[in-house]
Parts: C-alpha cells; sequence; structure tokens
C-alpha cells in the first residue's frame, strides 16, 4: 500500500527538481518552459493524492483547472519565444540581460 | 458534496459585473475581427463603455451583504465592490492614459483593448474569489493576459525581455503558491475559505496540523508577495516597469496591485486570519526589506520608469506593514494606502505618457528637465506627485504613510515604525531629483506636449485629488476602515 | 474671538492666493498692495489679540476648529490654542512680515518675479500663523513643513544660480533629518498618550514618567526626538549648515524666515513643550550643550566671514544658540524674551544689509565697501542701532534679554553649566567683534568701492528705509519696556511650566531691581567688559592699524584654515547626509543586484552544491536565473525560518 507521505514526498523531489532546474539551466527557454511544467506536475500530485485519501473530489476538479491553465500559459510561453527568437536570433536565456540594474 | 449540481440563477445577480465583461469581452474580439483598420476607435470606445457598465454594475452593489455564490467558491461583499469599483476606475483612467501613448507607438490594436479587459476580469475573479481555486484562476487570468500585454510590443527587445523574465518568474511564484494550496487542501479537505477559517480557528487544532498549514502558509505569502512585489520576490518589478510599454507599465502598477491585496485579505486574513501569529512576523520582515531595498536602490536609478519600480516596492512595503500589525484598523490602514498608491502611481505614470510622442520614448529622469518652463501646470502637478509620494503634508502620501506608521506604533512595533520612517526620509532624496531636473534644470530637447484634452483633464483632475484628498480624507479613510 | 483669530490666520492666505494665481493679472502695484493689506490686517488684529490676552488677561483660547480625521478614538483637527506665547508671537511675526512686504517693494522692483515673491511670503506668513497658533502636534507638524517648504521655494527663488540650487538642496535634506527626528517624537508621543492635543498629552504625562524604552526614559527619549527637530529648524549645531546657504536667497526672506520667524520655531516649539521638557533634566542638559557650542562656534566663524549676509547669518546662528541655551537652563521666558528682541534687530540689520547691497549693485563682499556712512545715513543709523542692539550694549533691546540669559546660566544647576557660562560671556566678546568689524568695514574707514558704484551710490528708497525706521525702533526700545511684566510679571506664565527643582528664573527674579538699574550696573558686569573689548579689538583691526588684521590672518593661517572650512562641518554633513545616502545607495545596489546575485549566491551556490557546479556552465551574466536563484533560496530561508525560528510555537513540536 502507498502511502499518502510517499506520495507527498514524490511530489516535493519533482517540485525540487522543477526549481532547481530553472536556475541551472543556462541554455534553451524550452528547458525552463519544463521545469514550469514540472512543477506543476508536482502540484497535480499532491492534490490527487489528497483528494484520494481525503475521499473528496473537489482537489481533482483543481488539478483538471490547473492542466488547463498550464496549458495556456505554455502557448503564451512558446510565444514569447518565438518573439524572442525574432528580436535577438537565439532562444538562449543567456541573450536577455539587458534590463538590470 | 450535492451542491455542485445544483446550480441557482436566482444568485447570478452577485455575479452581474463579471458576467457582464465576458460577455462584452466576447462581443468586443468578435467585432473587432471585422472591423476596419480606420475604426479601431471603436474598440477602444467600446472598451470604455463594458468598463463603465461593469463598474457601475458593481457600485451597485455596493451595501448588499454578505453574499456566497457557486458553493462557497465566489463572495460578493462591500469590499469586493468597493475593490472592483476603485480597480476598474483605475482600469478606465489608465486606459485614457494609454490612449495616446498607444497612438504614438503604433500599439493601437485590438488585442490590447481586448487582453486589458481579460486582465480585469482576472482581477475580479480575484477579488470575488472564496476558494482557493477561483483564487488562482483569477490570478491566472489576470498574469497570463499581462504577459501578452507585455509582449505584445513586437519590434522592441526589451518588451519580450520583461514579458519573458515575469512569465518565468510568474510562473514559478504560481507553482509556489498552488504547492501551499495543496498543502491547505491537504490538511482542511476544503478549496473554500469559509471552511479553511473555520477549520484554522478550530480550537483542538493538533500540532502536526497546525505544522502542515504553517508550511502552506510559507508558500501562499510568497506567492502573494511575489503578486505584490515585495523583497524578495521584486526582481521582476524594475525589468518588467522598465521593459513594459508604459501603458503597460501604468496597469500593471496600479489595478493589479488592488487585486493582489484582495487576495491578500480573502487568503491572509479571511481565511487564515487566526493564524495571523505566523504570517505577521514573516510580513514584517518583508515588509521592512522592501521599504528599506525600494528606498535605498532607487537612488541610482536613472530611468524614472526604474525608479518608479523600486518606490513602489517600497510602498508595498507600507502596505505589507499595515497588514503585518494585525488589527482591523491596521488592515483598514493598509487599505487605505493601497488605494492612496493607486491614485498616485496613476498620476505619475500619466505624467510620463503625457510627454511621450511619436518616435520619443520618454523614460529617464534627464527628460523631465524644463519641464516647468514649457508646462508649468504638468510640472506643477508632477510636483504635487512627487511630494506626495515623498510623503510630504498636506499631500495624501504624508498622510497614508502616518496612519500606517500610528498602527505600527500602536501595535508595539516601535523600533520598526522608525526603521520605516529612517528609509522614508532617504526616498525623500531621489523624488528630490525629479523636482529638481524640472524646475531647476534647462531642458535640452524639445518636450511640447501633445496630449488630448480629455487626457490632460482627467490627469489635472487625479493630480488634484492628491491633495484634495489630503486635506480631507476622512471619507476615504471610512470607507476603507469599514471594510474590515 | 474666534473669528479675530481665523481672520489673523487667513487674511495673508486670501493674499497670497490672489498674488499667486492672478498675480500677471493684478499687475505689480495691485498685488503688493493686496498681499500688503492682508498683513496689515493680521498685525491689527494681532496687536489687539495681544492687548486682549496679554494685557487684559483674557481667557486662554483653545478651541478645535475643523476636525481633520477621525480614526477610533484619535481626533486629528485643526484648532487654536491662543495663550500668552501666541499672542507674544503674533505680533513679532505680523510686524516682521509687515516690515518685510513693505521692504519688498523696493528690493524686489525689478524682479521678473515679483508677484510669486509677494505670493510666498504671504503663504509663509500664513503657515507660519498656523504653525504658532497650533493646539495640537499634527498642526504644528503641518505649520513646520508648509514653513519649511516656502523656505525652500524662495532659497532657490533665483533658480538660475547653481548655489542657489545647492543651497536649496542642502536645506531640504539637513531639513529632512530634524524633521524625521520630530516626527518619530510626534509618533511617540501619539504611542504613549493616544492623543495629539497639546493640553490632553501634558496631562497624561503623568504614565510616562517611569516607562523605557531603549535603555532610557521615555520622556528623555521624547525630548530628545522633538529637539532633533528643533535643531534642524533652528539651524543648530551639526544641523546648522543650511542656513548659511540659505543666504542665496533674496534678502527680505533672510530677514523674515532665516532670521526672524522661521529659524526661530524650535525655540517656540520647545517653549510650549516646556512642561515635557522640565520632567527630563538629560534633555535639557542636552539642550542647553548644544545652545552653547552654537552660541560659540558660530560666533566664531562670524569673524572669517566677508559676505555682508553671511556674517549676519552666523550672527543669528550665534544669537540661536543663547536663545536654546536659554532653553536648557529652564529659562523659557527669557528664550522668548530674546527671540523677541533678536527678531526686531536681526530683521532690521538683514534689511540694512539689503539696503547696503542693493546700493552696491549686487557686491556682497565688506572688504570691497567701506565709508558709506556719508551716502546712506538712514542705513547706517539703523544699522548702528541694530548693531549695538546685537552686541547688548547696555539701554538696548539685545542688553537686557542676552544679559538674563547669561544670568539664568550663571544660576543654573544643571551639570556643565559652568562651562556654558564661560562659552555664552566669551561668545559675547564674539558678538561684538564681528558685528563692528563688519559695520566698521561697511561704513567706516576709505571707501573701497569702485569707481563705477561709487558714482551711483546712494540712499534707498523709502519703501526700504521706512521698514528699517520701524524696526528701529522696537530694536532700541522693546527690551526696557518688556523686560519686567515679560519675565518677572507673569505675561508667559499660562504658557509656560517650570518645576520647582529649577531655580534659575526664581534666583533671576530675586537678584532684579527695575530695568533702569540694570543699565546703571552693567558697568560692573563681565558681560560688559567682554563687550567692550571686543568692540575695542574690532576698532583696532578694521580702522585704527588694518595692517594687524592682515598680520594675524597670516601668523594665524592655522587657526583661519579651521574656521574658514567651517569647521568641515559643511563636507561632514556633506559626505554623512548628502553624498552618503548616495553612497550607501550605490553600495547596496552593487552589493545587492551585482555582488550578492551574481558573485555571492551564484558564485556561492556553485560552491554549495558542488556536484551541480559541474553541471552548470560558469556564470555568465544572464539574470533571469539569477532572479530565480534568489527567490527559491528566500523561499527555503523564509521556510526554515517560519518552522524553526527561536520563540517560534511550533518548536513544541
Amino acid at each position: 500500500m502507498v502511502s499518502l507521505s510517499d506520495y507527498l514526498i514524490l511530489s516535493s523531489v519533482i517540485f525540487c527538481i522543477g526549481l532547481v532546474g530553472i536556475f541551472v539551466n543556462r541554455t534553451n527557454i524550452i528547458t525552463l518552459l519544463m521545469c514550469v511544467e514540472l512543477i506543476l506536475v508536482a502540484v497535480n500530485t499532491n492534490f490527487i493524492a489528497f483528494s484520494h485519501f481525503l475521499g473528496n473530489e473537489t482537489g481533482q476538479i483543481f488539478v483538471f483547472f490547473i492542466l488547463t491553465v498550464a496549458a495556456a500559459e505554455v502557448a503564451i510561453g512558446l510565444a514569447i519565444l518565438t518573439l524572442l527568437f525574432r528580436n535577438r536570433g537565439s532562444i538562449s536565456v543567456d541573450v536577455t540581460n539587458s534590463l538590470k540594474g | 458534496m450535492n451542491n455542485f449540481i445544483e446550480f441557482d440563477t436566482s444568485s447570478l445577480w452577485a455575479a452581474l459585473p463579471e458576467i457582464f465583461l465576458l460577455s462584452a469581452i466576447v462581443v468586443i474580439l468578435l467585432l473587432d475581427l471585422f472591423l476596419d483598420k480606420r475604426f479601431k476607435q471603436v474598440t477602444y470606445y467600446l472598451t470604455q463603455l463594458s468598463l463603465l457598465i461593469s463598474g457601475l454594475l458593481a457600485f451597485n452593489l455596493i451595501g448588499h451583504p454578505q453574499t456566497i455564490i457557486f458553493s462557497g467558491s465566489f463572495v460578493l461583499d462591500n469590499m469586493a465592490s468597493v475593490f472592483k469599483v476603485f480597480m476598474m476606475g483605475a482600469t478606465m483612467v489608465a486606459m485614457v492614459y494609454s490612449r495616446h501613448y498607444l497612438r504614438a507607438h503604433s500599439l493601437f490594436r485590438g488585442e490590447y483593448f481586448v487582453l486589458v479587459l481579460l486582465s480585469v476580469l482576472g482581477m475580479m475573479v480575484m477579488i470575488s474569489g472564496y476558494s482557493l481555486l477561483t483564487l488562482y484562476l483569477g490570478l491566472e487570468i489576470l498574469s497570463l493576459s499581462l504577459y501578452a500585454l507585455i509582449a505584445i510590443a513586437r519590434e522592441r527587445a526589451d518588451a519580450i525581455e520583461a514579458a519573458l523574465k515575469y512569465f518565468v518568474l510568474g510562473a514559478i511564484a504560481s507553482g509556489l503558491l498552488l504547492y501551499g494550496m495543496s498543502m491547505i487542501y491537504g490538511i482542511s479537505g476544503s478549496l473554500n475559505i469559509s471552511d479553511i477559517a473555520s477549520f484554522a480557528s478550530s480550537a483542538n487544532l493538533a500540532s502536526r496540523e497546525t505544522l502542515i498549514i504553517n508550511f502552506g502558509l510559507v508558500f501562499l505569502v510568497i506567492g502573494i508577495a511575489f503578486k505584490l512585489g515585495a523583497v524578495p520576490f521584486h526582481m521582476w518589478v524594475p525589468d518588467v516597469y522598465q521593459g513594459a510599454p508604459t501603458s503597460v507599465t501604468l496597469l500593471i502598477s496600479t489595478a493589479p496591485k488592488i487585486a493582489a491585496v484582495a487576495m491578500l485579505v480573502r487568503i491572509l486574513v479571511d481565511g487564515l486570519g487566526s493564524m495571523h501569529a505566523y504570517w505577521s512576523d514573516l510580513f514584517m520582515v518583508l515588509s521592512i526589506l522592501s521599504i528599506a531595498l525600494g528606498s535605498v536602490v532607487a537612488l541610482m536609478q536613472t530611468n524614472i520608469k526604474r525608479l518608479l519600480a523600486y518606490s513602489t516596492i517600497s510602498h508595498v512595503g507600507f502596505i505589507m506593514l499595515g497588514f503585518a500589525t494585525g488589527t482591523l484598523t491596521g488592515y483598514g490602514a493598509a487599505t487605505f494606502y493601497m488605494l492612496v498608491y493607486v491614485l498616485m502611481s496613476l498620476a505619475a505614470f500619466g505624467v510620463i505618457i503625457l510627454l511621450n510622442k511619436k518616435g520619443f520614448e520618454v523614460d529617464q529622469i534627464s527628460d523631465f528637465k524644463g519641464l516647468s518652463k514649457h508646462s508649468p501646470w504638468f510640472a506643477l502637478m508632477m510636483l504635487i506627485i512627487m511630494l506626495s509620494m515623498a510623503g510630504v503634508p498636506p499631500l495624501v502620501g504624508f498622510y497614508s504613510k502616518f496612519f500606517i506608521l500610528q498602527q505600527v506604533i500602536s501595535a508595539g512595533f516601535i523600533t520598526i515604525a522608525v526603521i520605516a520612517v529612517i528609509f522614508a526620509v532617504i526616498s525623500a532624496y531621489y523624488y528630490l531629483q525629479i523636482i529638481k531636473s524640472m524646475y531647476f534644470d534647462e531642458a535640452d530637447k524639445d518636450i511640447t506636449i501633445h496630449a488630448s484634452i480629455d487626457m490632460r483633464l482627467i490627469l489635472s483632475i487625479n493630480a488634484i485629488l492628491i491633495l484634495a484628498v489630503g486635506l480631507f480624507p476622512d471619507f476615504w479613510m471610512t470607507l476603507a476602515l469599514s471594510l474590515f | 474671538m474666534e473669528n479675530i483669530y481665523l481672520t489673523i490666520a487667513l487674511s495673508p492666505l486670501v493674499g497670497a492666493i490672489l498674488a499667486g494665481f492672478f498675480g500677471t493679472i493684478l499687475g505689480k502695484t495691485a498685488t503688493h498692495m493686496l498681499t500688503i493689506l492682508g498683513v496689515l490686517i493680521s498685525t491689527v488684529l494681532s496687536l489687539y489679540v495681544f492687548n486682549y490676552h496679554v494685557l487684559e488677561q483674557g481667557e486662554i483660547f483653545n478651541q478645535n476648529l475643523y476636525t481633520w480625521m477621525q480614526i477610533n478614538n484619535l481626533n486629528v483637527s485643526v484648532g487654536f490654542l491662543i495663550d500668552n506665547l501666541t499672542a507674544v508671537m503674533l505680533v513679532v511675526v505680523s510686524f516682521v512680515s509687515l516690515m518685510v512686504h513693505i521692504y519688498t517693494i523696493g528690493y524686489m522692483h525689478d524682479d521678473t518675479g515679483y508677484t510669486r515673491f509677494f505670493s510666498y511670503i504671504s503663504l509663509f506668513t500664513f503657515s507660519m500663523f498656523m504653525l504658532v497658533m497650533s493646539n495640537n502636534f499634527m498642526q504644528l507638524f503641518f505649520g513646520w513643513e508648509a514653513v519649511g517648504l516656502v523656505s525652500y521655494l524662495l532659497i532657490g527663488f533665483w533658480h538660475h544660480k547653481e548655489s542657489a540650487v545647492q543651497a536649496n538642496l542642502k536645506a531640504f535634506l539637513v531639513n529632512r533629518v530634524g524633521d524625521f527626528g520630530f516626527l518619530l517624537g510626534i509618533g511617540l508621543v501619539l504611542a504613549f498618550s493616544g492623543s495629539l492635543d497639546y493640553m490632553e498629552v501634558f496631562s497624561s504625562l503623568g504614565k510616562t514618567m517611569n516607562q523605557q524604552l531603549w535603555g532610557l526614559d521615555l520622556i528623555t527619549i521624547i525630548c530628545l526626538l522633538l529637539f532633533v527637530g528643533a535643531m534642524g529648524k533652528s539651524a543648530q549645531v551639526p544641523l546648522h549648515v543650511w542656513l548659511p546657504g540659505s543666504m542665496e536667497g533674496p534678502t527680505p526672506i533672510s530677514a523674515l524666515i532665516h532670521a526672524a520667524t522661521m529659524v526661530t520655531a524650535g525655540i517656540f516649539m520647545v517653549s510650549r513643550m516646556s512642561p515635557m521638557f522640565e520632567l527630563s533634566d538629560v534633555a535639557l542638559t542636552v539642550v542647553m550643550i548644544v545652545g552653547a557650542m552654537t552660541a560659540l562656534f558660530m560666533g566664531l566663524l562670524g569673524i572669517v566671514q566677508n559676505d555682508i549676509k553671511k556674517v549676519v547669518a552666523y550672527s543669528t546662528l550665534s544669537q540661536l544658540g543663547y536663545m536654546t541655551v536659554a532653553l536648557g537652563v529652564s529659562a523659557y521666558s527669557v528664550a522668548i524674551f530674546h527671540l523677541m528682541t533678536h527678531a526686531f534687530f536681526k530683521a532690521l540689520l538683514f534689511l540694512g544689509a539689503g539696503s547696503v547691497i542693493v546700493a552696491m549693485h549686487h557686491q556682497q563682499d565688506i572688504r570691497k565697501m567701506g565709508g558709506l556712512r556719508k551716502k546712506m545715513p538712514i542705513t547706517y543709523w539703523t544699522a548702528l542701532i541694530g548693531t549695538l542692539a546685537l552686541i547688548g550694549f547696555p539701554g538696548f533691546a539685545g542688553f537686557y534679554s542676552k544679559d538674563m540669559i547669561i544670568e539664568a546660566v550663571h544660576f543654573s544647576t544643571l551639570p556643565y553649566a559652568s562651562w556654558v557660562y564661560v562659552a555664552v560671556v566669551v561668545g559675547v566678546f564674539i558678538t561684538a567683534f564681528y558685528s563692528l568689524r563688519m559695520f566698521f568695514l561697511v561704513f567706516h574707514g576709505e571707501s573701497r568701492v569702485d569707481a563705477h558704484t561709487a558714482k551711483h551710490l546712494h540712499e534707498s528708497t523709502p519703501s526700504m528705509t521706512f521698514p528699517l525706521i520701524a524696526l528701529a525702533i522696537p530694536s532700541l526700545l522693546i527690551g526696557y519696556f518688556t523686560i519686567e511684566p515679560m519675565l518677572f510679571n507673569g505675561w508667559l506664565d499660562n504658557a509656560i511650566t517650570v518645576v520647582p527643582s529649577h531655580t534659575s528664573m526664581a534666583e533671576l527674579k530675586h537678584e532684579f531691581f527695575s530695568a533702569a538699574s540694570m543699565i546703571s550696573h552693567a558697568i560692573q558686569t563681565l558681560p560688559f567688559w567682554m563687550m567692550i573689548g571686543g568692540v575695542a579689538s574690532a576698532w583696532v583691526f578694521s580702522i585704527y592699524r588694518t595692517q594687524w588684521a592682515d598680520w594675524a590672518q597670516k601668523k594665524c593661517h592655522r587657526t583661519n584654515y579651521v574656521l574658514e572650512s567651517l569647521y568641515g562641518f559643511d563636507r561632514f554633513n556633506d559626505i554623512v547626509f548628502v553624498s552618503g545616502v548616495k553612497k550607501l545607495g550605490n553600495l547596496l545596489y552593487k552589493v545587492s543586484d551585482v555582488g550578492l546575485i551574481d558573485k555571492v549566491l551564484v558564485n556561492g551556490s556553485a560552491k554549495l552544491i558542488g556536484f551541480i557546479g559541474k553541471i552548470v556552465r560558469p556564470i555568465q551574466t544572464g539574470y533571469v536565473y539569477h532572479y530565480a536563484f534568489f527567490m527559491i533560496v528566500s523561499l527555503l530561508i523564509i521556510l526554515t525560518w517560519a518552522l524553526f525560528a527561536g520563540d517560534n510555537p511550533l518548536l513544541e513540536l
């Protein structure tokens, strides 16, 4: 029997991978989008696990919404990425440092 | 759980402003497709009209007793209505200011207005959200529209960069917020604010449960702090303010702050108010950091949008300080400060936009050189705004700071108040720089103003309000206090 | 009576509004007529109020007129407290303001900002009235800020002069430091008494007596913070640096704002708060010592100045120091007495200096003057009266007030009072020396005026000489007639509290016989001979043997250097307050954004998590990760702190 805490630990590991990935990755914005997805996946795992162990469906409904929002988010992220490529000729995050101070 | 299925149409009136705005958005979006380029004006006027009607609908709901609909995920109370009215008022004023700018920088496109309306809808949902789900959805509607709005200046690399940074950091922040929400949901078994409140305030809370609530609480506070732009989650603020087109900066710096404060109230005050002891220390630290960093780093700026970004950070610190006191009057003071900040920020960015003209983007402090010669009236308006931000009496900026500090002192945090005052004094210096530029430097370029009469009029009223509210703050004060 | 008080305050405001918004339409003559009429009404009514309150012992008026706002139990109002102290201040402010208004007609005659100037000085008068008539701390603070604001506007009035802009910024920043202390003091007052109304605060003082804050008595801290505000406004060491700079403004405002009225607001405020200051001997000692330092050192600086206005400015600083000393030794009424006499004779001296400046075509260097006595007889005689009053020549107004301050210090029982006594007595010598040096250099001796100016040299217009004469009369007489009622017959008793253990005033009263006997006994006192010594040395150095002055300057170049560099205060303050703030900003900017994020966090993290370090490429200048990293590290710190911090209830787990 997989216990609630196992799920929670799994999700927090995924969460941390997502977080660390964002600042460890320095080349590609697409990886960045993937890391954001990982964070959301971790949250989803949390919600579903809680929902299951509480016997309460609200959490699963939340997950559906998160999935939808994540799709929209990626759409916008990719649009920004395209624009960045048009302007800077690269999708490396390294080129985006003209605003600082 | 059966009431998820029951859909009671008779209670829909409570969400009338939102419903109307959503329908209007759909209509405007479609209409804009078929409009000829020459008639883009129509979109603008329709946008203003729908904001006005929606605002009036919200105004009409002021004074209704608290009504919770949609199975407890949407609330209508006085705070919601008042915040919505102010938020929509601020957006309308921002749109009036923006029109001129959008024309000058060829951004006058239908999408722009639709996105603004969508962000307003998101903010309305945030203000009225009474479950973690609705709050999250409102936040995302707002954020996604804002990302797109910043990137709407497709040819400007700075804007794209700002959008990217906002997007990445915003995504992390909402991830953190969601993680916190999942923890709160897991321990309380519900997403509804009222259920969470009754769970958190129940006397027989096991220490393990308190721990988990606190764990989630930290994430929630961080999500909210990010949205407000408090240190150390402020990194996006200066970059986005500087990179975004000024009209978008104007929007970001005003209305979303109202929504963020509303979300703060919903989650931390309405929901976890009984856990106040845990989050108020956190708020104290974040607000002092914000006030300090905002005041000090702003000194080094030459870009006025960036300067105002740091100034925003320090204002946010004061707002959070009000919430950190944990008293109802303190919340009222913070709300009052927030309304005052929105008023001042609108006017400040309004003046910046006013100076814009075709092919010339005003964003340096030095662009204000010699304004007092060319346009003494608007130099005077900017003087009022800057002095108010610096907290010089009898302008309203002084009063709002005073009120917060008074609450902080009477809550017994004298040292905190002292630190806040020290940095407030330091911050006077950079507002002074702008005044010096306007009044004592000679203009080195042409700064004649080409703005429409409606913009000049509303901007003047906006700035004079800063003085007038400072002289007669009683009404606003009572209003802010009555919300809690 | 309420309407009379309101009229006093509002008539200059009406004048200011009319002059400010319609000045260009109304024209010059109508503008100055209107503003002068406004101040004239105030002056006449002030005299009436003075008569009613002081001479006829009328009832104290203390009433809120308008409730500005109400937060729970805290009521912030606009209200008037009119007692004898206020009545005296009203007369002084309105009279000097009236004279300055009239004088301005001549002085600013050809200036392009003529109507604007009148608007500002009327506005200033209004603010000053609100300040002195206030019955609560908030209105006091508003008046305080408003007079400051107008003063910045006026210092920078000629903003095409770079030096004027610099002086303006300096005045603004230094006053921010003072205001900051003042505001904190008010905040503490509010915190302990829950009220801002003077009377309510004073009646709740008993509660605070035993409270402590930061290891000191609460009342001491409050008084010291309030006094920091007074130091800013009344230009006490080390916050005095803005006052000499403020001389960049037109001369009429130097007379009105920077000599007679605004700079004395601090003295007024401390007198008003006497029930609080009396409770803290520590605070009083600090007040006394700061005052003595200002009195002595600023006087010394006056000696090396060659700009006519600067000399008068330093003498103002020194005299403000005397007033502060009087406050410190609990002789509040003496401080107010000196404030009054000083307002008249210092305004007179400034306006006289202005008259000379106009005649000299805006030449302000006293080394390039000389022998003006013949050409400008009225200016000469009135300046003589002003100078004699300043140095405390027996019979003149300043004699009584200064002598009383020195005597009060003599009787004081505070620690260090004997040192302060030496300082104020030596100060008399110095005052006499620099005042007469300036006087001789300007009016006596050979003319060093250049030929072109000499040809046009003539007495100023009547609108300028009339105020000189009108101010010369009180400078001569007011001390003689008011010393007894004001200090010893209780004119100010209903406004000032002195606890019995501070015996200075009682001893003074014991020693005092009459104003006339003070003159006859003057010759037996030490200050008199110090004064004579100062006059004599000034005569020697500037008339009799001018080469001695050069010789002394050469021999003592080191001392001179110290004095001319203004004891380095300017530099110090520049470094600490002006560029210090900038530097701090720079530093933090470098540390937080460049240093902290780039170097410490990013580089540090690479070492911290070594195994990731190999994967991570060498640090680059991209920022998004840095931001994200910063957020996440903050999250970890906050989490740790929230869950495991010291007194967190969670530790019970």
